[in-house]
């Protein structure tokens, strides 16, 4: 896989940096003239209205000797459905095009795109490459103010598309939305199937529009609570295994797996720091619970918290500093945050009801949990000092919240009771555009990738 | 004048057949009159408003000035160009008169005015000729004129033309829909055409209306963005905006690139009037999404 933009004639960027040039002229000597008689009217803005951004994105183009000539359409359906679930786009239907795309290096006919009220156009092409690699160059244009606005081309073998689709989408809503994209990922999650009483579950990974689906595990041994290393194709998870449960690492691609640690009693809770380097996990020691850390180069094990109540689930923030976890120490489950070595623990939520499984957001302005409440559990945030508390949803059962590398999506598991399972969603930060995520049978307990590289 | 005289009977008889009719048909309705609010001002106000104190009090609810009611108008247009009507004619000389030219009719002059400037400057002349005649008996004596008696400059009605201001007059009367004859000092809409609020109002609500700002940010004040406009006066983009903002985060590109379409798309801004073009040709608009983010 290479990113990598060499043959795409500069042309048109040259033009558009001339334009630039002489506008930031035309401002200098607009600025240096002296101001007329009639002073510039100034006037604020402050309300806008956030509503799905309309984008015109006709099929690829494929150029011969592309092994699969409906490739074309297929990325470009890849690339409008995952817009299209950010809930950030609103892909125009096809059917509404005036103009038919037939060279991706020459200017669109932007009235054209106006006319249907496109915002944004992304034209791209595919052609097979000496190796026989597939290229993709996409370029994305600005149909309001006529411009090009990027162009970048991506090259992979043929079985490998979707990724070019996933790997586009990130770029059309980096470059759009300001945040980082989250489509290049992939989720792992416990697919469950059978019946409620005697229920299979296999560790699973997808990509996280639900394709791709691969078991980890057979099924023989309960699984529980996966977690993504941020760096490595790893995960830590939780296994019943032989007997006692521990925390395993598993490698996805060789399906290496070992015991996180020696330690006599169960082990669970288990998940990453933010560098990859340590796991943090609970201990069971009697009738309470500690929270240990183990450092994956040297081996080495420390204790951080050391109660007589259960702490449990910690989550490190981005650069390690602090430790988000839970614990009964003061009666009812609560959000504790303490120093990345331990140390004194302070609360910070103190709603009503119960709080547990706070995860600290990668962006780190968020720490998300499943609260209880008068026998409903939903998912929310709230700052790390414990203010600015949101409700995103609320039901008969929402668990385990995870995010998506760019801290603006969570995906959470929802049971709505009844002989049903649990399924997988989505929901942003601000608590709208709520999506189901397909999955073969019931799943739960997602675990969202960092962007895959 | 008999001609007037009749305009006026035909009139007053017109009106009282009208007034006749209207007062016998229609049944006499008595309205009280709309409470009227009078704004108490202190004189130390009044003072200040008057010397253009910055921070005088604002009149309550100000009105232009208003002489005739008619179609709104204010009494001068401060962007009308001075503009030499006639041509410049002579000022009296003490050679000979040159036969008379054609006299010019300054356009706003009534012709009716014609024969009455006549008369004036008949009594004029008649009354100068007498002084003249006088001066010159009085002066004789002790200085004995060195210069001959024709020389003296001599009046000549024609010659008036060129003492007349022969520009188009700014000044007009200043209509509205009431009558105000108090001077509207300090009252914003006092002169010329004036960008109202409420099309400052429209304007930022069709921006608002087609801002689709970046939702979040951890650094929101990256997110604001200033962009400068310059219309036509048909109200579409005389040049591409201008941002005055830098930044080079992708989330300022996306903020920036949010404001710059919706002034794209808000064109052509028509709630803006041609009459205030010289108010709003040249406007700079900042895009700040902060407060609503918070929420």
């Amino acid at each position: 896989m290479s990113k990598a933009n060499p043959s795409m004639p500069p042309t048109v960027s040259r033009r558009r940096l001339i334009a630039l040039g002489a506008g930031a002229a035309a401002g200098t000597l607009a600025g240096l003239a002296p101001r007329p008689a009639a002073a510039v009217l100034k006037l604020d803005v402050t309300q806008g209205n956030i509503q799905p951004m309309p984008i015109a994105l006709p099929d690829f183009l494929v150029e011969p000797g592309v092994p699969d000539p409906g490739m074309g359409r297929s990325i470009t359906q890849i690339i409008t459905s995952n817009l299209r679930r950010s809930g950030l786009f609103a892909p125009i239907d096809q059917a509404a095009y005036l103009e038919r795309i037939t060279n991706i290096n020459t200017q669109p006919r932007f009235a054209d795109w106006r006319q249907i009220n496109a915002q944004a156009l992304v034209t791209g092409r595919l052609e097979r490459q000496a190796n026989g690699n597939v290229a993709a160059q996409f370029r994305l244009w600005d149909v309001f103010a006529a411009g090009h606005v990027h162009a970048q081309q991506t090259s992979t073998s043929p079985d490998n598309f979707r990724r070019i689709a996933h790997i586009i989408s990130d770029q059309i809503y980096q470059r759009l939305t300001g945040e980082m994209g989250y489509f290049d990922t992939r989720i792992v999650f416990i697919d469950e199937s059978g019946p409620r009483d005697r229920r299979m579950k296999r560790l699973a990974i997808m990509d996280q529009d639900g394709a791709n689906v691969r078991y980890l595990t057979r099924g023989d041994d309960l699984v529980l609570t996966p977690r993504f290393s941020p760096s490595t194709q790893e995960i830590t998870y939780m296994s019943y295994g032989q007997g006692q449960p521990r925390v395993y690492l598993l490698n996805i691609e060789t399906g290496q797996r070992e015991v996180v640690g020696n330690f006599p009693g169960m082990t669970f809770a288990p998940r990453f720091s933010h560098d990859g380097y340590r796991v943090i996990m609970s201990l069971q020691q009697g009738g309470n619970a500690n929270i240990f850390v183990m450092d994956l180069r040297s081996r080495s094990t420390m204790k951080l918290t050391d109660t007589a109540a259960i702490d449990t689930a910690p989550s490190y923030s981005p650069d390690g500093s602090r430790i988000c976890f839970e614990s009964d120490r003061g009666g009812r489950q609560q959000i504790y945050v303490m120093g990345g070595n331990g140390g004194p623990a302070s609360r910070i939520s103190f709603g009503e009801g119960s709080y547990s499984t706070p995860v600290w957001s990668p962006r780190g302005d968020y720490i998300a949990f499943t609260k209880q409440a008068q026998g409903r559990f939903s998912i929310g945030i709230m700052r790390p000092d414990g203010s600015g508390e949101r409700i995103l949803t609320e039901g008969f059962h929402n668990e385990g919240p995870t995010w998506a590398p760019n801290g603006r999506v969570l995906m959470f598991f929802r049971d709505t009771g009844g002989n049903s399972g649990p399924h997988l969603y989505t929901v942003d930060v601000t608590g709208r555009n709520e999506q189901r995520i397909p999955t073969p049978a019931f799943g739960s307990d997602p675990a969202w990738s960092p962007l895959l590289r | 004048m008999k001609v007037g005289v009749t305009i006026s009977t035909t009139a007053h008889i017109a009106v009282l057949v009208l007034a006749t009719v209207t007062l016998t048909s229609a049944p006499p309705k008595i309205t009280a009159p709309p409470p009227m609010s009078v704004a108490l001002t202190t004189t130390s106000d009044e003072s200040k408003l008057a010397a253009g104190v910055q921070n005088a009090p604002q009149s309550e609810n100000p009105r232009p000035f208003v002489e005739r009611v008619g179609e709104n108008r204010p009494v001068e247009d401060p962007n009308a160009k001075v503009v030499e009507n006639a041509k410049e004619v002579p000022a009296a000389t003490d050679a000979a008169a040159p036969p008379p030219p054609p006299l010019p009719q300054p356009k706003q002059l009534p012709k009716k005015a014609e024969p009455k400037r006549d008369v004036i400057a008949e009594a004029i002349r008649k009354d100068n000729a007498k002084k003249s005649e006088q001066t010159k008996v009085a002066a004789s004596p002790p200085l004995p004129p060195r210069r001959p008696l024709n020389a003296e400059p001599k009046f000549d009605r024609r010659k008036i033309e060129a003492l007349l201001d022969k520009r188009t007059p700014q000044r007009r009367e200043a209509t509205g829909d009431a009558i105000n004859n108090a001077l509207a000092l300090g009252a914003p809409a006092a002169t010329a055409a004036q960008l109202t609020q409420n099309e400052l109002d429209a304007l930022r609500a069709r921006l608002a209306q087609l801002w689709n700002p970046p939702a979040g940010a951890q650094n929101p004040q990256e997110l604001v963005v200033a962009i400068r406009m310059r219309l036509k006066p048909d109200g579409t983009l005389a040049a591409p905006p201008m941002v005055m903002t830098s930044g080079q985060s992708p989330m300022f590109m996306a903020a920036r690139d949010s404001a710059i379409r919706a002034v794209f798309r808000g064109q052509p801004f028509d709630m803006l009037r041609p009459e205030t073009y010289e108010q709003w040709k040249d406007i700079e608009i900042t895009f700040d999404p902060r407060e609503m983010i918070r929420g």
